[in-house]
């Protein structure tokens, strides 16, 4: 027979190694309840600043064809596209109207962690901008989930 | 680092409310700002950017009457008024007025405090003559916007000063700037170090004026730009803009590093209403702005004041366009060739005053065509001295009328033509002296240009 003190023991253990998938989950961001039609992810990983307008303009664009209730949109930067989500980017004031009707931002924390380490400082993303552990993986995330890839 | 995972509707509500509470950031939208800044987190590494303008120009080639006394060896020869600028050698042809090539852009574009800005000019004009080379730098700075409120601009820049000589060239209305610009702003600085009497028609001693330097150009055209250090920066309230710069540089052009310890001051003060949000050089708004510059120049170990202060206003709503501006001259001001001839010594009066202004008005016919009226007049060495009333008064009055039309192809190639109606006197001379023979002789001018921006 086991002690009480043994037992114990136990059950904290078999508590811990159910919740440890819990705490797992918690560092990835969740997929969006969402009742659209159409599912589109938006990558923008390209150093060339034109890119930022573009990858802003279809976003702008998808929304009119399948109309702002019929599409759900998520823009997921990662590498040197990550600047379009820094503070400071003059595109701010688009990207709050597409957040307004409903276009998410997300930002990859591997790449901000990275620019911290060359520039010796922490970056700040624009408000309303979303960080995900890892950009391509948030990607891949969306993809299977029924997000169609698009990258202008 | 902040991380959120907000659901999308939280987070869109709160972000149009926070986006209807906050006060826009500064943008670059206007010169200080488009020169000398970048747009955060999107300016590319190195973006190679340039443009040329090609002239042509064509007066009637009046020549100078018949003079008296020492300049009597001047007579029937070419005026250099009428002569295309700056090699004087003919009154028509075509000419590539600019050829500027150049870089800018966040050399390290992961930081969004640093930008940096070069530029060389291969044209045919005042910067790569009389002492400037094909290639001449004529940018070349580095910008720290690490402070809120006190962005630092330093190396060789575009001074902060009169919209016509501190708003970018690519978007310039007319083919030749008004006579004010020219004489009082676009500096040329001249050396007398060479006798006087060695160079070609040696100015006779009872045709010198008092407190006048003669000589040659030894140097580039001063471009309206100088090596320094600048402080300023742009507020945004509302649809306004407020902007000032304080600029300290060596009052020496492009020479790249000073020739004597006195140094120029630069202040520059702004109020620009901005109109629907836009941006770029030739955005919708109205500016009022105030400036000045002081320094000093030495010439053969004598130093002497060059002042200059403005005022000035804006407007353009995509159909109308209005500009006036005046500004005023102390100290040292261009005296231009003795006689008026094209190869007699260059003067620079040193104790003179001078003022300018000019209106100028636009309107889109249709929005690729614009028909332009400007009218300017500079009122040149107005303080009375020694020389005046005598055949060798210094004041002059110049009054030009330009009508102009510009065609824009796309947004970056334009074209423009030009006639000029000119005027100058030479009011307070001795009647019947030179001065006022001379002054006859100014022709109109019909000039074209053609320009591109890559």
């Amino acid at each position: 027979m086991l002690t009480k003190q043994t037992q114990r023991l136990f059950a904290l253990l078999i508590g811990l190694v159910l919740a440890l998938p819990v705490f797992a989950a918690q560092t990835e961001a969740p997929l969006p309840d969402t009742f659209a039609a159409h599912k589109v992810v938006l990558q923008i990983s390209d150093k060339d600043p034109s890119k930022q307008n573009l990858v802003l303009n279809v976003a702008q664009n998808i929304q009119r064809y399948y109309g702002v209730e019929n599409v759900d949109i998520e823009v997921v930067a990662f590498g040197p596209g990550v600047r379009l989500m820094l503070e400071g980017n003059e595109n701010i004031k688009r990207m709050k109207s597409l957040m307004a009707s409903g276009v998410r931002f997300s930002a990859c924390d591997n790449t901000l962690q990275n620019f911290a380490k060359q520039l010796g400082h922490e970056l700040k993303v624009s408000e309303g901008v979303t960080i995900v552990p890892a950009g391509a993986g948030r990607i891949l995330q969306l993809n299977a989930a029924g997000w169609q890839i698009l990258q202008p | 680092m902040q991380k959120n995972y907000t659901t999308v509707k939280k987070s869109a509500l709160l972000i149009a409310l926070a986006g209807a509470l906050t006060a826009p950031t500064a943008q670059a939208a206007n010169w200080l700002m488009l020169q000398g800044t970048e747009k955060p987190n999107e300016a590319p590494a190195a973006k190679l950017w340039g443009f040329a303008q090609i002239d042509y120009q064509q007066t009637d080639d009046t020549k100078l009457p018949t003079l008296t006394g020492g300049a009597a060896g001047l007579s029937g020869t070419s005026a250099a008024f009428n002569q295309m600028a700056p090699q004087l050698n003919t009154s028509s042809g075509f000419n590539i007025k600019r050829a500027r090539i150049g870089v800018r852009g966040a050399n390290f574009p992961l930081d969004k405090d640093v930008n940096y800005f070069l530029m060389a000019e291969f044209g045919n004009n005042g910067i790569t003559t009389g002492g400037g080379t094909q290639g001449q730098l004529v940018d070349a700075s580095v910008t720290i916007n690490k402070i809120d409120g006190a962005r630092v601009r330093v190396g060789l820049f575009k001074t902060p000063g009169s919209e016509e000589s501190f708003k970018g060239i690519p978007v310039f209305n007319y083919v030749n700037f008004t006579n004010g610009t020219d004489r009082l702003l676009i500096e040329k600085s001249v050396d007398n170090s060479a006798a006087v009497a060695a160079l070609p028609d040696g100015v006779p001693a009872g045709a010198r004026q008092a407190d006048t330097l003669y000589g040659e150009r030894t140097a580039a055209a001063f471009a309206a730009r100088d090596t320094g250090i600048q402080v300023f920066d742009t507020f945004k309230h509302n649809d306004w803009e407020y902007s000032y710069a304080v600029m300290y540089g060596n009052g020496n052009g492009l020479a790249l590093t000073d020739n004597d310890k006195h140094k120029d001051l630069y202040l520059y003060g702004s109020a620009e209403k901005v109109f629907d949000n836009s941006d770029g050089p030739r955005r919708h708004s109205l500016k009022m702005y105030a400036w000045s510059q002081s320094g000093k120049r030495t010439v053969d170990n004598t130093a002497y004041k060059r002042d200059r202060a403005g005022v000035g206003m804006t407007y353009f709503d995509g159909k109308y366009r209005a500009a006036a501006e005046y500004f005023t001259a102390d100290g040292m001001i261009w005296g231009g060739p003795v006689g008026g001839a094209t190869n007699t010594p260059l003067s620079v009066f040193t104790d003179q005053t001078a003022d300018a202004y000019q209106l100028d008005f636009g309107y889109r016919v249709k929005p690729n065509i614009e028909l332009n009226v400007r009218y300017d007049v500079l009122n040149s060495a107005t303080k009375k001295d020694a020389n005046t009333g005598t055949a060798i008064d210094k004041k002059r009055v110049f009054t030009t009328t330009t009508l102009g039309a510009q065609y824009f192809f796309n947004k970056k190639t334009s074209a423009r033509i030009n006639y000029e109606i000119r005027d100058l006197t030479a009011p307070t001379a001795l009647a019947g002296s030179n001065p006022t023979k001379v002054v006859d002789a100014i022709d109109n001018r019909l000039s074209a240009q053609v320009m591109m921006v890559f």
